[in-house]
């Protein structure tokens, strides 16, 4: 471009032999970029729910690549089993704090609130999914949907036994509540990563769609825990007798957290 | 127990502090019940001297509180986080069993509870040249040069255990970025878990004008973090 460009060409001097040309650094072939089932292990079909936990810690691809076969509807279903059953076991932690009848309530509706999320939220899945050029089934993209739900899941069984100390130890719904979304995001992270390295698969030519549709997972779960409510406290009522945005609930339970402390704090 | 058991004790223990990362490698793909178990006794015999010695000052039955409270907290934390710690290591790069990052997290508590261990007889040689620990000492220059030590001799002692976990993973899965997510990825969890466990179990050092106690009567009211975010806010926001 720049005529009066000061650096010399690189010409090698004619009394020494040419080097043989050095091939550009090859960038080691992404993950994702390998076509599922390449590797024969991946093949491997999974006899059960307990194979498919293992499977999705350590070989995700395996999972993804037996999601695409047919008749992998007996796999999903056993994923969901799973996700259900941690769900609920998070659950009973989570009732732990309150005690009483939150011991069966918190498990039902964490469980519950989760799947109806996801229930919701599959047919926009199934939109973005295609919109962003993906030839995934709606098989497949449940299947996928299941991985996110049951890695979720354990991550936050995973996290029970530190959820359960804090339980224990404070009396503080918000701070409680709080500690319970920054599992709950963090085991989100961690199932979200496992779907678009699915997605990646599936010819999509771009995750913009599916980053959206993670928005809309996540506003969608945090509202149906205050449709749900109470999870941590309790209450005279199975459901809520008022409708409420997640955002004006928090603001209600940090506002009568800072009333009780204050109260405290003058006797 | 034999004398062959003695050496290969102390052998174990030497090869862990110098970080033969290849050997304890080795080690750790393979499980051995005894192995295991020193290492359980090295955290529990060296965290628990270290408490003793922490917990001398305010009086002998404080010390000896404090030696079983010590060892218990790094126990609680190992095991509580067990379960999230091996699942976080496959899903962040680093393919090993459960029973593999159970053990090298054992492993380097093992050489935090040696080091603590090791300094024990420094605490208390400077808590015997101390003044004692009585009302109006907290103001006092050696109460802060106690727990500047304190402060000193366990970020000595954790800084090495995790350097020593750094390189042991970076020998098991061959990435230095990878060991670094999955070591930063369990320090921060049981940075988390820990902290809560000494909040509950306090006292330590313990305090003149209070007694001497196993645990505070209110010791599972309130969370280490709760109380964090109370002192920020009294100092920015002067309630």
């Amino acid at each position: 471009m720049n005529e009066n460009n000061p650096v010399p060409p690189m010409i090698p001097p004619a009394d020494r032999p040419t080097p043989p040309p050095v091939p550009p650094l090859a960038t080691p072939p992404l993950a994702g970029n390998r076509p599922l089932g390449d590797d024969p292990a991946e093949r491997v079909a999974i006899p059960h729910a307990f194979a498919a936990i293992e499977a999705l810690l350590r070989h995700p691809r395996r999972l993804m690549f037996q999601l695409r076969q047919p008749g992998s509807g007996k796999l999903i279903g056993g994923m969901l089993f799973v996700a259900l059953a941690c769900a609920a076991v998070y659950g009973v932690v989570a009732g732990t704090f309150s005690g009483h009848e939150q011991l069966w309530a918190a498990p039902v509706k964490i469980a519950a609130g989760l799947f109806i999320s996801a229930t919701i939220c599959l047919p926009s899945l199934y939109i973005f999914t295609c919109l962003s050029g993906s030839q995934a089934r709606l098989a497949e993209v449940c299947g996928l949907l299941a991985g996110l739900l049951m890695l979720m899941t354990i991550l936050l069984v995973g996290f029970a036994p530190v959820a359960w100390i804090f339980s224990q130890s404070t009396s503080s719904i918000a701070w409680m509540g709080f500690l319970h979304l920054v599992f709950w995001f963090v085991a989100m992270l961690f199932g979200v990563r496992f779907m678009q390295n699915g997605f990646a698969h599936t010819n999509a030519k771009s995750h913009a769609g599916l980053n959206v549709w993670v928005i809309i997972f996540l506003l969608v779960a945090v509202q149906m825990t205050t449709a749900l409510r109470p999870i941590l406290g309790r209450s005279d009522t199975f459901f809520p007798t008022e409708k409420q945005f997640f955002l004006a609930h928090w603001a209600d339970c940090l506002k009568q957290q800072d009333g009780e402390n204050n109260a405290r704090g003058r006797n | 127990m034999s004398a062959q058991t003695h050496r290969f004790s102390l052998s174990e223990i030497s090869v862990l502090l110098r970080g033969e990362t290849q050997a304890i490698a080795e080690w750790s793909a393979r499980w051995d019940a005894r192995r295991f178990t020193l290492h359980i006794g090295v955290i529990i015999l060296g965290a628990g001297l270290y408490g003793a010695a922490m917990g001398w000052w305010r009086a002998p039955q404080q010390g000896l509180y404090v030696a079983i409270k010590f060892p218990l907290i790094i126990l609680l934390t190992t095991f509580g986080n067990a379960l999230i710690n091996g699942m976080l290591a496959p899903l962040l790069g680093l393919n090993i069993p459960f029973r593999q990052s159970f053990s090298v997290i054992v492993m380097s508590h093992a050489i935090t509870a040696a080091i603590l261990g090791a300094f024990s007889p420094l605490i208390i040689f400077l808590i015997w040249n101390a003044p004692p620990l009585t009302t109006g000492a907290a103001g006092a220059p050696a109460y802060s040069l106690i727990i500047l030590a304190h402060v000193a001799v366990i970020a000595l002692a954790g800084v090495t255990g995790n350097l020593r976990l750094l390189q042991l993973l970076q020998t098991i899965g061959g990435s230095r970025a990878v060991a670094r997510r999955v070591m930063l990825a369990w320090l921060w969890g049981n940075l988390f878990l820990g902290s809560q466990l000494s909040w509950i179990m306090r006292p330590f050092i313990g305090s003149p004008d209070l007694p001497v106690q196993l645990f505070r009567e209110h010791a599972m009211r309130g969370s280490f973090y709760e109380a964090v975010f109370h002192a920020l806010q009294r100092i920015f926001l002067f309630h």
